[in-house]
């Protein structure tokens, strides 16, 4: 077991009324699965995403990673198990603007002290494997959208993630572009790496193993 | 427009209230500081412009290079100023002021006042200067002898009102007893005046050797015709000297022309120097009060004027960090047609009402520390000067100058956005390349660093005169004023204050080597008869047996005087710099020779000592050359004490001397406290200094938080990727602060040479200076550091704490 939802409850207060962004959401997900989130805008796709990454907490439940028990961590050591174990990939790339493509890939390495030489190695093997070593001094602002999101899935997958937690991966991209990206998860998805994406698309949503549906906060598959 | 304009505004400044608040105190801080030394400017440039002929006034300076003493001096000969009026028709009056005496005991009631502020002067004096009479008549006021004009305070003072006061007769210890009528009452001299007297005592009284061309002894101020040039009028005094002054010194030594005098290595001259210069240009010796220097009027405007654009400058960087939150709002506009032009008078009119905020803060602040700053400053501004017209326009100017300055380049930076990128919320330009705010930020930490500098350097070198080795111990020594004891009784006082145990030693003499004490200098010669190379200028002081010990002296060859000497009446112990002046290899036994010219008799010393040279004027100076010997002069005791218990030696002591001259006024002082008074000037500057280089570095900090939100909001999504991507809080704040660690190490770096050549100029003022050590500036440039790394760190962890989904959000 990878990781496990119990009971997830995430709500906010606004004007004396709570507005549930995520409700009692349970979730089981083994090593190596391949699972699409559907669901309309606002129904709280990419917060269940920032849950499950720990980039924000939630109000209610359990929630335990790799049998840690993610709800009693201290901060820290919560950031070091996401860290060690998650990739991150998202609509709008976010790849840092004033590094270039090598930098970017090499960022995540920073933050773990790996040796330069190390470092070097593992950028180089990530430049050859997505072809793109002829565009290792580039700028993002000079590569394409399909290019910039290639190297954003790099940059993920440098840390050698267990989980890899794509957020409308293809949302920016055009059809052809959202093809190459969707077939490089599949092959990734193949090699052992757990990935869960959030979509729109029934196409791509249909890449995952398993596809999990949501509306205002939880889960709806049941409809289906 | 312009209503909707200010609605805006207004409305900004209200929803970003901690910005508002920043930029305002920033500013107003600025504006204050701008505002008080403005203040402390025009009143420094007002002095003495009171007088209505205050453009035609003129001092007569004389400045004399004789026998290796260069007296450069504010007093002139008494004939000087009658002399120039009989034969140069320019001079249309002049008038002397004669403040030898000191001070005077004046009877009130039963009571004597040690009055200080007191003068004798000519006749025409109030011709000269401009002092409105209350009651009399000043043109006639001082004609006769036995007459004197008081201030208005003065009379309220000792006879209630000036109407009591006129025709009243004022008693003094004037040569025993001499009685004053009261013929006038004039306004008192205003406080921006090179001179402070309540009491204008009549010439006539003063018994003196008049006509004596070679005694300096008068301050003499000449009024010349309108259209004079003085510099012109100058070359005259090449006439006087040879028509008045070669007579007189040929018969006093062997010299038979200028040249001869000349090739002596002596030189003799007299200039005009206007009044209105008097208070910053003029420090020469026996000045009518302590002057100020136009040096610190330039470095503290200097001062103002840079931490006023330190303060502009933190308006820009805080309106431009603000920008990115407006951009949408200028997009807006530009979409719904607003022309670039609106936009930049909108931004404009934003800036200007900030700054009429931060000038009523200012404003605010330069009330409550006017007192403050007088105290430091040493003067006594008032408020209300600000409602002259000079100043309210002024005042009046002031925010819009700093609206523009301050605002002109925000404006224009944020009315250049385009509509479609900040529509799309793509406003990131490359935060790398912003030399112009690098600029900023290195001109604001290299001003608060060479202050910084400054600030330790005047400090250090204050310390340094405290503790230097000033050939005399001044501590444990009090002094005390005999001017009210009557001499047969002097040296009873003396022989029981001396069996006090708390009392070491007891010396009575009037030449003390601190400041306000008595000064007396004279022409010795090493032969008999005197030539302009033999001669040689010295302090004559007169002084008792226990002279050396009270004062903690230290002799380093020959003798003490000594009862034990029948001889000792003649003779003389000198310093080392009379030593080397007179040329003598072994000093002991040799004569000197004073007078015996214009048939007086020839008096001759023999040394039996020399004393460790001492300082006895400020330390700017090297010590002169200075002779002892006894004599019967005791208008003031010093006494060093053993007892720690300060204040109960006070009254024992004045129990004595009340006892022995019941009903005169008591005073004291400490020698130590007297000697610092000495460098009241240096240390009004350092606490000036300080003030300076705090606020510098407030506002500079401020600027540098205000650029860190701005760096921070620009890199929100950058810290959010990097936060996911792994990097820790710390990780964040170092690579947030690098850049800036960068730019202060820069602007140490500039400051450093800056600030060394400034304060080694300084330094040169003083004889006796600290040198510019290396630490100093090491340690300022890790006082900037820190104070820049704590000041970014608050900006910096907040932006490495929050949380990252935030800023990553696409919706």
């Amino acid at each position: 077991m990878l990781l496990q939802l119990e009971g997830i409850f995430k709500w906010v207060n606004t004007g004396g009324r709570r507005i549930f962004l995520l409700k009692d959401i349970d979730l089981e997900v083994e090593e190596g699965e391949f699972i699409s989130i559907m669901g309309p805008s606002g129904s709280g796709k990419s917060t269940l995403l920032n849950v499950i990454g720990m980039l924000d907490g939630f109000n209610e439940g359990e929630y335990n990673f790799l049998n840690e028990p993610v709800h009693q961590l201290k901060e820290k050591h919560r950031a070091n198990l996401y860290k060690e174990y998650i990739g991150f990939v998202f609509q709008a790339y976010h790849l840092i603007d004033d590094l270039t493509v090598y930098e970017n890939i090499e960022t995540p390495l920073l933050y773990k002290k790996m040796k330069s030489s190390e470092r070097k190695a593992l950028v180089a093997d990530m430049l050859d494997r997505f072809n793109i070593v002829g565009k290792k001094d580039l700028f993002p602002s000079q590569l394409s959208g399909g290019q910039q999101q290639l190297v954003g899935i790099a940059r993920a997958l440098i840390s050698k993630p267990k989980l890899i937690l794509a957020d409308e991966p293809t949302g920016n991209l055009n059809s052809k572009q959202s093809l190459e990206i969707m077939e490089l998860f599949k092959q990734l998805n193949e090699e052992g790496v757990t990935i869960i994406q959030a979509t729109h698309s029934e196409t791509n949503a249909s890449y995952g193993k398993r596809i999990i549906h949501l509306l205002d906060g939880a889960r709806d598959d049941y409809n289906k | 427009m312009f209503k909707n304009y200010i609605k805006i505004a207004w409305r900004n400044l209200l929803k970003n209230k901690g910005f508002t608040a920043i930029n305002i105190i920033g500013l107003s801080l600025g504006i204050g500081c701008f505002v008080v030394i403005a203040m402390f400017v025009t009143d420094e440039l007002s002095y003495d412009r009171y007088n209505e002929k205050a453009e035609r006034i003129y001092r007569i300076n004389s400045d004399i290079l004789f026998g290796g003493t260069n007296l450069v001096m504010a007093v002139s000969a008494d004939p000087m100023g009658v002399t120039l009026k009989n034969d140069y028709p320019e001079v249309e009056q002049y008038t002397r002021l004669y403040a030898s005496d000191g001070s005077k005991l004046i009877k009130k009631g039963l009571e004597h006042i040690d009055e200080k502020k007191v003068v004798h002067v000519d006749s025409t004096f109030f011709d000269v200067f401009t002092l409105p009479a209350i009651i009399g008549n000043t043109r006639t006021a001082l004609t006769e002898p036995n007459t004197v004009v008081i201030t208005k305070s003065t009379a309220e003072r000792y006879f209630g009102s000036p109407d009591k006061a006129i025709g009243q007769m004022l008693e003094t210890d004037d040569s025993g007893n001499t009685l004053y009528k009261v013929t006038a009452v004039v306004e008192d001299v205003p406080r921006n005046s090179h001179f402070k007297f309540d009491f204008f005592f009549s010439m006539a009284n003063i018994n003196y050797d008049y006509g004596n061309y070679l005694s300096h002894n008068f301050h003499t101020y000449v009024v010349l015709k309108e259209g004079t040039d003085y510099r012109e009028f100058n070359k005259n005094f090449i006439e006087v000297i040879d028509k008045y002054i070669l007579p007189q010194a040929s018969e006093f030594m062997q010299i038979n022309s200028m040249e001869e005098f000349e090739k002596a290595g002596n030189h003799v001259e007299y200039s005009l120097f206007p009044l209105t210069d008097i208070h910053l240009h003029s420090s020469r010796e026996i000045e009518l009060s302590a002057n100020s220097n136009i040096q610190y009027v330039y470095i503290f405007s200097a001062a103002a004027l840079f931490i006023l654009i330190l303060a502009c400058i933190n308006f820009m960087n805080l309106t431009t960090a603000r920008s990115a939150g407006r951009a949408k709002e200028v997009g807006i506009r530009k979409v719904l047609g607003t022309e670039k032009k609106s936009l930049i008078w909108q931004f404009l009119t934003e800036s200007t009402l900030i700054s009429i905020f931060a000038l009523a803060i200012g404003l605010l602040f330069v009330w409550l520390t006017l007192g403050w700053f007088n105290g430091i400053s040493g003067k006594e501004m008032q408020i209300n000067t600000l409602l002259s017209p000079l100043f309210l326009v002024f005042l009046l100017c002031l925010p819009i100058i700093i609206g523009a300055l301050a605002g002109i380049y925000p404006a224009f930076f944020m009315s250049s956005f385009q509509p479609i990128t900040v529509l799309k919320g793509k406003l990131s330009t490359g935060h790398k390349k912003n030399t112009l705010r690098n600029f900023l930020v290195v001109f604001q930490f290299a001003t608060s660093i060479i202050l910084i500098v400054g600030t330790v350097v005047i400090y250090k070198q204050l310390q340094h005169i405290q503790t230097a080795k000033i050939g005399f111990d001044k501590d444990h020594v009090m002094i005390v004023n005999n001017s009210g004891i009557p001499t047969e009784t002097r040296r009873s006082l003396k022989n029981e204050i001396e069996q006090l145990t708390e009392i070491n030693s007891a010396s009575f003499a009037g030449f003390l080597p601190v400041e306000g004490s008595s000064r007396s200098d004279t022409t010795f010669s090493t032969e008999t008869v005197m030539t302009s190379s033999n001669a040689f200028n010295m302090q004559y002081w007169r002084v008792d047996y226990d002279y050396l010990k009270t004062l903690g002296m230290e002799l380093i060859a020959g003798r003490n005087f000594s009862p034990s000497f029948g001889s000792d009446s003649t003779a003389m112990i000198i310093n080392e710099t009379a030593v080397k002046l007179a040329g003598f290899e072994n000093p002991i036994g040799k004569q000197l020779y004073l007078g015996g010219s214009n048939g007086e008799d020839l008096v001759t010393y023999t040394i039996i000592g020399v004393v460790k040279n001492f300082n006895y004027e400020s330390l700017r100076k090297n010590v002169g050359a200075v002779s002892l010997r006894l004599g019967n002069n005791s208008w003031e005791s010093a006494f060093r004490f053993n007892s720690s218990n300060v204040n109960q030696l006070v009254d024992i002591i004045e129990s004595k001397y009340k006892a022995a001259a019941p009903g005169m006024p008591f005073e004291y002082k400490f020698m130590d406290e007297s000697f610092d008074s000495m460098y009241r000037q240096e240390r009004r500057v350092g606490k000036v200094a300080l003030t300076f280089a705090l606020l510098a570095i407030v506002i500079a900090c401020l600027g540098l938080f205000g650029l860190a939100t701005y760096i921070a909001e620009q890199r929100t999504k950058e810290i959010g990727i990097r936060k996911v991507l792994g990097a820790s809080v710390a990780n964040i704040v170092k690579m947030l602060s690098t850049d800036f660690i960068k730019l202060v190490l820069l602007a140490f770096l500039i400051a450093v040479p800056i600030a060394w050549w400034f304060m080694n100029k300084w330094l040169q003022d003083f004889a006796y200076k600290i040198d510019l050590s290396w630490w100093i500036f090491a340690a300022t440039g890790i006082i900037a550091l820190l104070v820049a790394l704590f000041t970014l760190s608050f900006q910096a962890i907040k932006a490495a704490i929050s949380n990252p989904t935030k800023s990553l959000r696409t919706e």
